[in-house]
């Protein structure tokens, strides 16, 4: 479904505005022959040199590549295989249509379905919350001992006609001081009901996703602070030293403030370091104002856990220069474990930062990123407009990042063919997380870097392997419900979606 | 005529002092010798340094909980047979469940009446003497 648009979206475009193949070939400085094999979809076109096209054609980028189309084609579809719409028998082609015709209607129905799951999940988050909840426990035990108080001392105060007037007085006493410990406690329950349950449209989570996505998961305004914040900080000559005098220097912060952990890892101590540094850099100003342009970003959780991000992306910039970073990932071939050596990141901080190697005419390979824990659970997601990964649940129990599980700390690399004969291109290892102390469980996570398969013998991860179209990949697909591989041995759930 | 035989001792195992106050009032009015104390530690100090002839005792409780008590005193053989009467809170179902299978005689659920308190006293204790 991806690429198929591009082609007859770049000549109904060209003959809209009178232009020749050949006029439009010589523009771009490609041969007339080879626009051909484009405009028939016969060949992928990306980065330069579909910025000129555009350019020439007076269209953004997204508007020729249709990502934004394809997303809202892929929401659709999420919202298909919705249980409640399961016997409407509703299929990805008229899904294409209603993103095509109605656009507006499309996204209404992609916005209201988002807020139909936040809702379900604020409920099973609450009537977790009332059922486990300790202060709720404590209060409700306390709340039926004092009127266990109270109804055994009225009892008395009614029954007992012979009682002392001293005792009498003491019983009233103690029905009184518990009425009003009962009130008291009334209040904080009250107040525990009123706390933090403003409405929301979506998820922060989702919200942040959506505001990532629409920024291609790349920054240019944070790519050049990044620079600032690398010299001031003097990180060439040494990032921890740097970044802990630079933090005292600039903001007058003790590092050992921030309490981090004896046992955090060298690379990890040097990342948070960074990310304080750049949340505080120039005071904030470059991540303030591309959330002032952030119009996904509704409620207040949603913009701080934007802000969090961004200063990740700022201390990843300032860590790893995008040029130099971009042209050690080209030579060393994508070699995940070798970059990490090189420029003293972990496994997770490279594969993120590749992630973000998307600067229009000199990027790097577009990768999605996927990681999920062991119970199947997406516990972070950079999608592609090509590859929407599941927002809701798990993906498909074929995919690579699940396997990795299998054999922890090995690289697994897969190819893979969805049900639309689109190929991607697999990478994944587990990554523990944080030191664990015996006895406690391991915390570790699998980690999935994902691309078109076109790309794959860019990397050092296709070695002996043969990528070329003919060769077909593991059949796998998004997920059970969305997913038209009736034979399938791993299927779970019936699709719900028409094939 | 109920004097005829001496009066039924009864340990009160409870950490609210209203409570206490208010049940030793009930019990002695009904004859009985009531001791309490407010926490499960001292209420296992106080089974051995003297058998009572039924104990009313709180789940929740400082130090040592309801339950470890009446699992000690189950699992000790100069105690295993005390008849036991535990209070719980309402809904604190886990609680009940775990208290029957440990051996509770009898449940008060909190807030109680008075005269089921004392109801459920006599009724273990019956039992207990009946063999």
């Amino acid at each position: 479904m991806a690429r198929s648009l591009i082609g007859p979206r770049i000549r109904d475009r060209r003959r809209a505005l009178g232009l020749t193949q050949a006029s439009l070939a010589a523009r771009v400085e490609i041969s007339a022959s080879y626009l051909n094999l484009i405009e028939a979809n016969k060949r992928n076109i990306g980065g330069a040199l579909l910025q000129r096209i555009a350019a020439e054609l007076g269209l953004a980028v997204e508007e020729v590549d249709g990502a934004a189309e394809r997303r809202l084609l892929a929401d659709l579809v999420e919202v298909a295989a919705e249980r409640p719409l399961a016997d409407l028998g509703l299929d990805a082609r008229s899904a294409n249509d209603l993103a095509g015709r109605h656009a507006p209607w499309a996204h209404a129905l992609v916005r209201l379905n988002r807020a139909r799951l936040d809702r379900e999940q604020a409920v099973s988050a609450l009537s977790d919350r009332l059922s486990h909840d300790p202060f709720l426990g404590e209060a409700v035990h306390r709340l039926l001992t004092q009127a266990a108080a109270i109804r055994s001392s009225i009892e008395i105060l009614e029954t007992v006609e012979d009682l002392p007037t001293e005792r009498r007085r003491r019983f009233v006493d103690i029905v009184a001081e518990e009425s009003r410990g009962l009130a008291q406690l009334a209040q904080s329950l009250a107040a525990f009901f009123d706390a933090g349950h403003g409405a929301r449209a979506v998820t922060p989570v989702e919200e942040v996703d959506d505001f990532l996505f629409d920024h291609d998961n790349h920054f240019p305004e944070l790519e050049a602070a990044g620079q600032g914040l690398r010299a001031q900080a003097k990180l060439a000559s040494g990032v921890e030293q740097g970044l802990i005098a630079y933090l005292a220097r600039a903001h007058g912060i003790d590092a050992a403030s921030f309490a981090i952990p004896a046992s955090t890892s060298a690379e990890t101590r040097r990342f948070l370091l960074a990310r304080e540094a750049a949340e505080r850099f120039e005071r904030g100003r470059h991540l303030d104002a591309i959330l002032a342009q952030a119009r996904q970003l509704s409620s207040e959780a949603a913009r701080a856990r934007a802000r969090r991000v961004l200063a990740g992306y700022l201390a990843a910039a300032a860590l790893w220069p995008y040029d130099e970073f971009l042209a050690a990932a080209s030579e060393a071939r994508y070699d995940i474990e070798e970059l990490a050596v090189r420029f003293g990141a972990s496994f997770e901080q490279v594969c993120h930062r590749l992630a973000t190697l998307r600067r229009p005419g000199a990027g790097g390979i577009p990768f999605a990123l996927l990681r999920v824990d062991a119970a199947g659970f997406v516990t972070k997601r950079l999608p592609l407009a090509d590859l929407p990964l599941p927002r809701h649940g798990s993906a498909c129990p074929l995919w690579a990042v699940y396997a990795a599980f299998q054999s922890p700390g090995t690289l697994v690399r897969q190819l893979v063919e969805f049900p639309g004969g689109e190929r991607h291109f697999f990478i994944a290892r587990t990554v523990d997380k944080a030191r664990a102390a015996y006895p406690l469980p391991r915390r570790t996570l699998s980690l999935m870097l994902a691309c078109d398969a076109l790309h794959a013998d860019r990397t050092v991860y296709a070695r002996g392997l043969d990528v070329s179209s003919g060769v077909p990949g593991v059949p796998v697909g998004p997920n059970c419900r969305l997913c038209s591989r009736r034979e399938c041995a791993h299927r779970q759930e019936d699709p719900i979606i028409g094939a | 005529m109920k004097e005829t035989r001496p009066a039924i001792r009864v340990l009160l195992v409870e950490d609210e002092r209203h409570i206490v106050e208010s049940l030793t009032f009930v019990l002695e009015r009904e004859g009985f010798v009531v001791e309490a104390v407010l926490d499960g530690e001292a209420a296992m100090q106080r089974l051995r340094a003297r058998l009572p002839d039924v104990m009313l005792l709180d789940v929740m409780l400082p130090r040592m909980n309801g339950l470890e008590v009446l699992k000690q005193v189950r699992s000790d053989a100069a105690l295993h047979a005390l008849p036991v009467v535990v209070l719980t809170a309402k809904g604190r179902q886990h609680d009940r469940r775990m208290a029957e299978e440990i051996g509770a005689d009898a449940f008060m659920t909190k807030p109680f009446a008075n005269s089921e308190v004392v109801e459920a006293v006599r009724r273990v204790v019956a039992a207990a003497r009946a063999g």
